[in-house]
């Protein structure tokens, strides 16, 4: 089921209404992305009191947290999966305990490791698990290995009443994305697209 | 007809290892007793997994002994040391406890080449008394290469293996052996005889696929017990090993 979504306030309504343990699509135009998470952490995680564990598979951990920085937005309850810093040798920086790294978007069993590692040192605290893009992993990935992880990783979060919320660019998405999101995903949400 | 309390008797018998998707795997736990082969190439966990296996144990309330061939007992203990459950009152509770060989070697005069029949058996009477004396339900020997490379032939290894089987099955101990192999190695064990005699048979692999390495583990054999024959893949944590189900989707 597909809903368009017309604000961010209408976004963060309908994640405190999921049940636990909901697989949902978030597909947002380029122009909504930084709304949509200002919506995700601090809307919906921080006020609901929810852990938030983010695997970005887009750009650097450091870089979406100095990019939630400036937008003021407090990341105490963000625990952060980094797939892509490692495949820019020599750019690391410094290691951060709040970061785990994942050396390459290509090891897709191992992001599940970290998402698993994180929910059990988190323990019973409510969490959700935010996947920064899908159309990312796309890139390095072939989209029958992508079903294959993300059918696993729902139903394994699931099974855990943890909610899924997969993040797709609307500008970069493609039917077969789309198709792929409607077979894992119990909902779909649509915010800022034309 | 069996009676009942003895069929839930046999099915609930089971080491729990405390490595919950391998519990899972083998639908509980090892059966108890069972001399299990952990093999594979340098670098795949399986010290680490035996160790593992040897602390939840003791946490369990089940005292464990590492025999340890190859590394130092120091080295080992730090490599305990990350594990968020690991306690240092195991040990000197003497609920956990790291044996050197070579100090068995040293008391029983085996620090020789090749060990003859007699001396498998001083060897086997030594590492008994010690399971027996320390009370010991989980036992690892690490490694069981080591110790065959001493035997040299596959009479004497498959005598080594036997007896040291039968020596123990009265205490019930369940025995992790670590084996050795390369990775190019289509047997399960250096020598092929440990894992025609041993009860199970856990492999722990290097898996390339597209330039990545990944940590895997796949049960081949486990006597008294169905279990997953499926490849999985590993992460060793803080929080001890994790695994997840291998992808097979996008080809090799």
């Amino acid at each position: 089921m597909e809903v368009k979504l017309t604000s961010v306030d209408k976004l963060v309504s309908k994640l405190n209404e999921l049940a636990d343990g909901t697989a949902l699509a978030l597909r947002v135009g380029l122009s909504a992305y930084l709304d949509s998470l200002r919506g995700i952490l601090e809307g919906y995680a921080n006020k609901a009191n929810v852990e938030c564990i983010y695997v970005t598979a887009t750009i650097p951990a450091a870089s979406i947290i100095g990019a939630l920085d400036v937008l003021e937005i407090k990341i105490d309850h963000v625990h952060f999966i980094d797939c892509v810093s490692h495949t820019m040798l020599g750019t690391v920086g410094t290691k951060k305990d709040d970061i785990l790294l994942v050396e390459s978007p290509t090891m897709l069993e191992n992001i599940m490791l970290k998402v698993e590692f994180l929910s059990r040192k988190i323990g019973s605290k409510k969490k959700i698990v935010l996947f920064d893009s899908l159309n990312s992993l796309c890139i390095h990935n072939d989209l029958k290995i992508v079903s294959e992880f993300l059918h696993i990783l729902v139903n394994n979060m699931r099974a855990k009443n943890i909610t899924t919320i997969l993040l797709t660019i609307e500008e970069h998405g493609t039917e077969e994305i789309k198709n792929m999101l409607n077979l894992v995903c119990d909902e779909t949400l649509i915010l800022g697209s034309e | 007809m069996m009676d009942q309390s003895v069929v839930t008797k046999k099915r609930t018998d089971r080491c729990v290892t405390g490595i919950e998707a391998l519990d899972s795997i083998l639908n509980g736990g090892i059966p108890r007793g069972n001399a299990v082969l952990i093999t594979g190439s340098c670098g795949t966990g399986k010290t680490t997994l035996s160790i593992e296996f040897l602390i939840h144990g003791a946490l369990m309330g089940e005292n464990g002994v590492f025999f340890s061939v190859t590394e130092s007992s120091d080295k080992l203990l730090s490599n305990m040391m990350p594990y968020d459950f690991f306690d240092e009152s195991l040990l000197t509770t003497q609920k956990l406890s790291i044996i050197d060989m070579q100090d068995i070697y040293k008391k029983l005069d085996l620090e020789k080449i090749e060990f003859s029949f007699e001396d498998i058996d001083k060897l086997i009477k030594e590492i008994s008394d010690i399971v027996r004396k320390k009370g010991a339900k989980r036992m690892v020997i690490d490694s069981i290469t080591s110790i065959c490379f001493h035997l040299k032939t596959e009479e004497k290894i498959r005598t080594f293996i036997l007896k040291l089987g039968s020596s123990l099955r009265d205490t019930k101990c369940t025995s992790l052996l670590v084996s050795e192999i390369l990775p190019s190695d289509a047997r399960y064990s250096t020598y092929g005889v440990e894992e025609a005699i041993a009860d199970g048979i856990i492999l722990m692999g290097n898996l390339e696929r597209r330039g990545d390495l990944l940590r895997t583990l796949q049960v081949v054999k486990m006597r008294g017990t169905s279990h997953s024959r499926a490849k999985y893949v590993l992460d060793i944590t803080s929080l001890g090993i994790l695994m997840v189900p291998l992808l097979k989707g996008g080809g090799s």
